[in-house]
């Protein structure tokens, strides 16, 4: 029998690109939906109350002004969509963020919390009796306790560290940490570190390569799935229109050695492809959370020794 | 004074991925080889075929609907920006049917046509002016010659092939030297029409053609020019002016090459300038313009792999220089060639061209090699005449690049097998490159060629070039009118996106200004499509007066709609929907 498995990644706070991720079981009538790392928001964008109900925000570098609850509540979650954490705050409270590094980083930690804890219990109240599993491994730009905030879901499952039975006798293999970036993120180390970690996860499979899924936030060095912009890492400024293979050379090994039937990547936004590496099938389904499209991947295990049902997503 | 720190509007934490930059200048290149200058000359030869239209408001009116063109795109690019472009629009806003078949016969089989046009302007331009300066007549002479043809096409397959093999990136490097070369020489051109008088020009032209064409002319000789038209066909609306006995006024006996042309000039009823004309005929010159102008948004596919295409406004800026510095360049040649050639004997040229009665024979008249013979020696001339063109051969690249993109995405929806979206490990499309463009475009540039089947007898009154041309430009605009169509509802048809995006979001009456942009927009590529189908005044050659054109066209729709047909029902008993997959997922 075929298990149909649903792979998105990368959204990065989008509320709309979440939800569709939820729905997205129904929508492509997957058995499983599994989502590959980075949920949380990178930025917070101020909205300043002016008094009087009137408020004012910038987004994308236009100005905006709010009249009203109502509008202020439809702007906020046009924000949230978007993949930012929109907080009202007064003027004199945005110049002490700006000023106090320490207070900037406990409000996007204590927003990153609260949007996970609404994320899940939305997906559990959305995904009773839905009939599919859903499993949800955090990335490299999620935080430690973000882990525990899944872990009290009732309907998703959490992937971290992890090898999880998947229908037909299939097991996925998962992490979200990287290879070192230039942002110093909160789930990275190097490549020795990050090898024996991997293969400390995949030493729990009990389960054949040809029934084996990885799922790992870093993509396989040199391959099309790890293309992206170069940057300078002291400026973290992008030169020209040059490109790098930035993925990880020790997911790549892991990759070679046990041959897994399937691995499903995320991290570099851009590097949206699928490619073999041997007898395995490995793809980065890419994401474009700023649109409020997700970027996803079908994929159809139906027992057989090659993988060949897949298509890349964009819903 | 202190300076007041500027206000934060953002706070952004540590987390990978960038705030991204770009280079808008590689952009820029794009557009502005996309509407190239060797296009405009060649669609300027068009302009004879209508008689009685300003050429230089016609290019005005037409630039000002390309910059609704622009927005249109900018906005389509900034919300959804995918490698893809039109195909991913339509397949998301209306019907994963519809976008392939539009976005398959506009981004994929039309651009085999481009194959001999590209080929045929690269001879005609460059490679026989500069042979015949030279002295090879021979090797021009073979040019023209279907085989001449047939090997001019698979240079520009290969050069093609180079282009989008060498990547995207190195292609820009290329292309930035390309325009500056191009342009300097541009610049010298127009410079030396400055400094020349009318006749110093005359005198030049006419030594020219005794000393470079003068051995394959008409009796062997340029001294004496004579015209017989009664001998060459003219197309179905009499084109050329006859006497009131019914003689053609051009006929007879010229002294000189350049008489010859002057008299074809005005034989064809030409208006004296390109600024007078009457109303109607200008507006019909607009979709013969459309051949050079409709293209600042030919990079639309690509726009999913260039940095920072979500910004709306660069997107306008850089696609507006490439509609504004080649339009510009152009109005001010055209200028110079009204002010020192004169128009009535520019356009001369071209008509002595396409009803084949050429006092050089056979060749087109190049405006880049017609200038250059102000030049005192011919070392200088093929100089500046090859720099010239490299602003025509640094757009080669275009021919599969932006097919290749669309290909893709048809792959990765399945319409399309996995194998055509496969690339080699330095991102070569070789499959898409190979099978689905390079071998269908040797195809269609060996029927061009006249090889295995002459197909000059399948048209009447027009030249087999010129409904090539319009049926490739048609393809496109029929692409380009449903764009219109996609983002002028974008609002309701795909919310989420319209309401992720930057795009102004005011207008009248709940309806967004750019939705009523839009509507314009595809309000005048539906003109012009009216227009290029019911033609008329014959002057298009691609309209169902047309059986053979008419037919060829239906049948790419055809085509595609087959290929979609077949794809939905293999796709259906691996049970995959198709159109699930071009569908947006509920958010609520």
């Amino acid at each position: 029998m075929t298990v149909r498995l649903f792979f998105a990644t990368d959204v990065h706070g989008s509320e709309a690109c979440w939800r569709k991720f939820i729905n997205s079981g129904k929508h492509y009538e997957a058995d499983v939906l599994i989502l590959g790392g980075d949920m949380t928001g990178k930025a917070v964008v101020p909205i300043i109350d002016n008094g009087g109900g009137k408020y004012t925000f910038h987004l994308q570098d236009v100005k905006r002004d709010i009249d009203g609850a109502d509008a202020l509540a439809a702007d906020q979650r046009a924000i949230r969509d978007h993949g930012y954490y929109p907080v009202v705050m007064t003027a004199d409270e945005r110049n002490e963020f700006t000023s106090d590094p320490d207070k900037l980083d406990e409000l996007f930690h204590s927003q990153m919390r609260r949007g996970v804890e609404e994320w899940v219990a939305w997906a559990d109240e959305r995904l009773v009796g839905a009939g599919m599993r859903c499993i949800v491994c955090p990335g490299n730009d999620d935080r430690a306790d973000i882990d525990e905030i899944l872990a009290t879901s009732s309907q998703l499952e959490l992937g971290e560290g992890n090898v999880i039975d998947l229908p037909e006798g299939y097991q996925l293999a998962s992490s979200g940490w990287t290879n070192l970036t230039p942002w110093d993120t909160a789930r990275e180390e190097d490549e020795p570190l990050l090898k024996a970690r991997i293969e400390g996860i995949v030493a729990q499979a009990t389960a054949s390569p040809d029934r084996l899924v990885f799922g790992l936030h870093a993509p396989p060095y040199d391959t099309q799935l790890d293309v992206a912009p170069k940057i300078d890492w002291d400026t973290l400024t992008v030169k020209g229109q040059d490109e790098a293979h930035v993925g990880s050379t020790a997911v790549k090994e892991v990759i070679e050695e046990v041959q897994p039937i399937l691995s499903l990547h995320g991290h570099i936004h851009e590097s949206r492809a699928a490619v073999r590496i041997g007898r395995t099938l490995a793809i980065n389904p890419g994401s474009s959370y700023v649109e409020g499209t997700l970027s996803g991947c079908v994929v159809e295990l139906d027992g057989k020794k090659k993988l060949k049902r897949y298509r890349l997503t964009m819903g | 004074m202190a300076t007041k720190a500027p206000e934060q509007t953002l706070f952004v934490r540590k987390a990978s991925g960038l705030v991204k930059g770009w280079s808008s200048g590689d952009g820029f290149r794009y557009s502005f080889f996309s509407v190239n200058l060797f296009l405009a000359f060649w669609s300027m030869a068009y302009a004879c075929f209508i008689t009685d239209g300003s050429l230089f408001w016609s290019i005005v009116i037409t630039a000002a609907f390309m910059v609704v063109e622009i927005v249109v795109y900018a906005g389509l690019i900034s919300a959804m920006p995918r490698a893809g472009g039109d195909y991913v629009w339509l397949t998301r806003i209306f019907h994963s049917s519809i976008g392939f078949i539009v976005a398959a016969v506009g981004w994929w089989f039309i651009l085999w046509l481009w194959t001999p046009i590209y080929a045929d302007m690269g001879v005609q331009t460059t490679i026989k002016p500069i042979f015949r300066i030279l002295g090879l007549n021979g090797a021009a002479d073979f040019l023209s010659k279907p085989a001449g043809i047939f090997v001019a096409s698979m240079v520009v397959i290969a050069i093609a092939s180079v282009l989008v093999a060498i990547g995207m990136k190195t292609y820009a490097k290329l292309q930035k030297y390309f325009m500056y070369i191009g342009l300097a020489a541009i610049v010298v051109l127009g410079i030396l029409l400055v400094i020349s008088s009318s006749q110093n020009f005359k005198e030049k032209f006419n030594g020219a053609a005794v000393k470079y064409y003068g051995d394959t002319a008409q009796g062997g000789s340029l001294k004496e020019s004579k015209l017989d038209l009664t001998k060459y066909k003219t197309d179905e609306n009499g084109l050329f002016a006859t006497d009131a006995d019914g003689n053609y006024v051009a006929d007879g006996t010229h002294a000189t090459a350049w008489e010859s042309i002057q008299a074809i000039g005005s034989g064809t009823g030409m208006p004296s300038s390109a600024f007078t004309g009457t109303l109607k005929g200008t507006l019909w010159l607009i979709p013969l313009m459309l051949f050079w102008m409709a293209w600042p948004n030919w990079g639309a596919t690509l726009y999913g792999e260039v940095r920072g295409a979500k910004d709306f406004r660069k997107n306008i800026y850089q696609m507006a220089g490439g509609l504004f510095l080649p339009t510009a360049v152009v109005l001010i040649f055209l200028f110079l060639m009204n002010w020192k050639v004169g128009y009535q004997s520019w356009l001369g040229t071209y008509a002595a061209y396409w009803w084949g009665i050429s006092p050089l024979g056979g060749d087109s008249i190049s405006p880049t090699a017609m200038v250059s013979f102000l030049l005192p020696n011919s070392a200088l001339q093929i100089v500046l005449i090859g720099a010239a063109s490299l602003i025509l051969f640094g757009w080669f690249g275009t021919l599969f690049l932006s097919s290749t993109r669309m290909i893709f995405a048809a792959a990765f929806d399945r319409i399309l097998p996995e194998w055509a979206a496969r690339v080699s490990s330095g991102g070569v499309p070789y499959n898409a490159l190979i099978l689905l463009m390079t071998i269908p475009s040797i195809i269609i540039a060996s029927l061009y060629a006249g090889w295995p089947i002459s197909w000059t007898n399948a048209t009447s009154g027009v030249t087999w070039i010129k409904e090539i041309s319009y049926d490739a430009t048609l393809g496109i605009v029929i692409m380009f009118f449903f764009c219109g169509l996609a983002f002028m509802v974008m609002k309701w048809r795909a919310r989420s996106v319209w309401e992720s995006s930057s795009l102004p979001k005011t207008g009248i009456a709940g309806i967004p200004w750019m939705s009523i942009l839009a509507a314009i927009y595809a309000v005048f590529m539906g003109w012009n499509i009216y227009m290029f189908i019911w033609d008329p005044l014959g002057a298009y050659a691609v309209g169902y007066k047309n059986k053979a054109s008419f037919i060829f066209m239906l049948s790419l729709y055809g085509t595609a709609a087959v290929i979609w047909v077949i794809s939905y029902f293999v796709r259906k008993h691996q049970g995959m929907a198709l159109e699930a997959v071009a569908k947006e997922i509920p958010v609520e």
